[in-house]
């Protein structure tokens, strides 16, 4: 079973829309959501849990279409905004009793357990804590429950690195069982490099691309060259060109380069930034 | 809905401590002046304004957009609000019947008839007023909906007013109390039920 399924999905505003937009995330995978401020990754995260109406589309979560009581497919969905919303005065004890009140499957030795790991105080107000800290409850929170599906917008944001290599191993153990998946968006590209099975690019709204880490990094390479040597490359075998202040480089298919041509492996963030750079 | 409503106990406990104080100066004060009801009334109205409160608090944590990602629909996510406006309201009209009885009877001129006709005007002028604003603040948000607030406290303030000397005054023989009463009553809840089902309509189809 896909754990997620979004077809043909359309959300227009007054200055931006989500263009119809197609994904599927399959049971046991980690899909990575990456684009530009604006893109709409987190319009599609909002999609999918009904904050916002679709113009037009589908979204089926765990089988389950999201427009047919949305509030019990959440008892299996672990969510972490940008920005976790939790009243101010509200200390990580009161919203453990909170929580357990509100999910039939949260688990309070889980929730207490991530606490200490996080070493967050279980009395001091939400308020008080920094966005690191804001964060690392949500992400206790998303966790404590048996959820099935993570969504994750920015959730490593404010993070420190050794916190967030953490929290990025936390999230590939998530998964390791086989029927419970994941779909993060991030500005962060390494972390999404580092835990993804699938990358999806957003920009402006439509899907730039959508394949299997492995095979996306397989199939491209990149070639360091001097821009003398650029119109040497075969037109076919180069996807994007681009002239840098010490020569050019050319994102290329490896299966075209002639032999001889020296390509370097690529990088999820140098990929993006050419697609981006190309789709501009 | 229990976490909602205890996530909302909490927030009230710490948030609307001053509607609590308030409160109890307001119904001690009604007490001493046997002829004034206004503090009573108003006491019981102030607690129809700690939903008001509670979600404009939500609004600035951005609570709203987070209990989006929980097992909870638009229409529990309203209800928990008329519900805790509901409990602290029948709370302090049950603090104010009490002391309105016992003050009543101690001074040797309790009356059935006027004691309920004080309570159901008491419950239903703040079951009034506490049913305005909410539909307006699910559509449009805190601040527009705060401002339909005030603009009915002031008007239910001055009908308090005339029914206390309406009450203090006596009757006029050619009005029926009791049929007024009556139609006060399924008017103001008629209006609660509707503010509550309004509130899940706009709720529903609003974009967080």
């Amino acid at each position: 079973m896909n754990a997620l399924e979004i077809k043909n999905l359309t959300k227009s505003f007054s200055d931006f829309k989500l263009d119809n937009l197609s994904l599927t995330l399959p049971s046991g995978c980690i899909m990575g959501l990456i684009g530009e401020n604006g893109a709409g990754k987190s319009t599609t995260i909002k999609l999918i849990l009904d904050m916002l109406h679709k113009d037009s589309g589908s979204i089926t979560i765990l089988g389950r279409d999201n427009s047919e009581n949305i509030a019990l497919i959440k008892e299996d969905v672990g969510v972490v905004m940008d920005e976790v919303g939790l009243p101010e005065c509200l200390t990580a004890k009161q919203v453990g009793k909170v929580m357990k009140h509100t999910f039939k499957n949260w688990d309070q030795d889980e929730f207490e357990r991530l606490l200490k790991k996080f070493s967050l105080p279980d009395n001091k107000s939400f308020k008080d804590f920094s966005r690191g800290m804001k964060m690392k409850l949500g992400i206790a929170i998303a966790m404590s429950h048996g959820a099935k599906l993570l969504l994750l917008d920015e959730a490593t944001g404010g993070l420190d690195p050794v916190v967030r290599d953490e929290v990025v191993e936390m999230f590939a153990e998530f998964t390791k069982n086989g029927d419970r998946s994941i779909l993060i968006s991030s500005h962060i590209v390494s972390d999404l490099e580092k835990l993804c099975d699938t990358i999806a690019f957003l920009h402006k709204g439509k899907l730039l691309l959508c394949e299997k880490k492995d095979e996306l990094l397989d199939e491209y390479g990149i070639v360091y060259c001097t821009t003398e040597q650029l119109p040497l490359l075969d037109r076919k075998s180069v996807k994007y060109m681009k002239g840098t202040p010490y020569g050019a480089e050319a994102i290329v298919y490896r299966n075209s380069i002639p032999e001889g041509v020296k390509v370097s492996p690529i990088s999820i963030e140098e990929l993006f930034l050419f697609m981006v750079k190309e789709a501009r | 809905m229990k976490g909602l409503l205890l996530k909302d106990f909490y927030m009230a406990l710490k948030y609307c401590r001053v509607f609590l104080f308030v409160s109890v100066f307001c119904i001690v004060m009604s007490f001493l002046d046997s002829d004034n009801l206004f503090l009573a009334f108003y006491s019981c109205m102030l607690c129809g304004m700690i939903p008001v409160s509670l979600l404009s608090y939500d609004e600035r944590s951005r609570w709203l957009q987070y209990s989006e990602t929980m097992p909870y629909s638009r229409a529990q996510i309203v209800s928990a609000k008329y519900l805790i406006g509901l409990i602290a309201q029948t709370t302090v009209l049950l603090v104010i019947s009490a002391g309105f009885a016992v003050r009543l009877i101690s001074a040797g001129t309790f009356d059935l008839g006027v004691f309920i006709t004080v309570i159901l005007l008491t419950l239903i002028i703040s079951l009034i007023s506490a049913s305005f604003p909410l539909p307006f603040i699910f559509k449009f948000g805190v601040e527009k909906g705060r401002i339909a607030y005030y603009i009915i406290v002031g008007i239910a303030s001055a009908g308090s007013v005339i029914s206390s000397n309406l009450l203090t005054a006596g009757v006029p023989q050619n009005i029926n109390l009791n049929a007024i009463l009556a139609a006060v009553c399924i008017i103001g809840i008629g209006l609660y039920a509707l503010s509550w089902y309004l509130s899940i309509v706009f709720y529903k189809k609003r974009e967080l």
